[in-house]
């Protein structure tokens, strides 16, 4: 069983690794671009499927509730 | 007072924090974050370093450390816990202390002197330094922006739990003097019984030979 967390800087965050890209992605295209945010990608797998391991491990390990959202996809 | 001086993966500011203790005649021993019982030590420094390489977020891993448990226990306690740069990052993610850690404005590791305008503050580390009096401290790190909610804000400013703020050498405080984007100026809080407190800046190299601005911090600790 695979499960994949996103793990995003909240709206209204400064996110200045994503600035840093979309500045260079302008330069390099010469197209305005609206937003970049950095965010994180995990992939867990597991014999067997366990949603609530997954909750605890993305909300209490992988994001920090102050300045990140998580997001759990089942894959 | 025996403080112990934690040392995780990736920690590198040990041997200064015990300088720093050695230096003010500061009992002092290295713990190990595998350790879970802290008996007989009364004190605690979360020294600077790169715990768990900061994968993840800074602090973020070490939080789960045995020893984090008895340093949450000696602090509910009222015993003094410090956290210095990295031992910051740690105590937030631990939530001993409350807020986030972001990377730095600029996106450099920033490693300079600044000086730091010290608040009037419940904090313990700072009760015998006049409020107004401006230190001197290097900082080197490459997430020490703070930030916190604007309600979480005004309960710091309320409760008196800022300690200490980036100025100019005359304390006066505004952007130009801020390294790395921190609300309000930020560079340290404590909690509200003020016996926790995390920094940036490293008190810890300005001790001895490196000057006294550090040694005012650790001599509470005595």
């Amino acid at each position: 069983m695979k499960y994949v967390v996103i793990v995003k800087p909240k709206k209204g965050i400064l996110d200045p690794q994503g600035k840093a890209i979309k500045k260079v992605s302008e330069n390099y295209t010469g197209k305005k671009i609206e937003d970049i945010r950095v965010g994180k990608y995990f992939e867990i797998t597991l014999n067997e499927p366990d949603d609530e391991l997954i909750e605890t491990v993305a909300k209490n390990i992988l994001s920090n509730e102050v300045i990140e959202d998580y997001e759990v996809i089942k894959k | 007072m025996k403080v112990a001086i934690v040392r995780f993966l990736g920690t590198n500011c040990d041997f200064d924090c015990k300088y720093a203790c050695d230096t003010l005649g500061i009992k002092s021993e290295f713990v190990f974050y595998t350790q879970i019982d802290l008996n007989g030590f009364d004190t605690v420094i979360l020294p600077g370093g790169f715990s768990y390489g900061d994968y993840l977020r800074s602090g973020a891993l070490a939080k789960f450390s045995p020893v984090m448990d008895s340093v949450r226990e000696l602090a509910k306690k009222g015993y003094p816990v410090i956290g210095i740069c990295n031992g910051f990052q740690i105590l937030i993610e631990s939530g001993l202390l409350k807020g986030a850690l972001l990377k730095n404005k600029t996106l450099r590791f920033i490693h300079k002197d600044v000086y730091l305008k010290v608040e009037k503050s419940r904090c313990y580390f700072t009760k015998n330094i006049k409020s107004e009096s401006v230190l001197k401290m290097p900082i080197a790190h490459a997430e020490g922006n703070y930030f916190c909610s604007d309600d979480y804000l005004k309960y710091l400013l309320d409760n008196d739990m800022i300690v200490l703020r980036y100025a100019s050498k005359n304390g006066h405080i505004n952007d130009t003097y801020n390294p790395n984007g921190s609300v309000y100026n930020i560079a340290g809080i404590c909690n509200e019984n003020g016996n926790v407190f995390g920094l940036m800046p490293h008190p810890e190299r300005v001790v001895g030979d490196l000057g006294r601005d550090g040694e005012i911090i650790f001599k509470h600790l005595l």
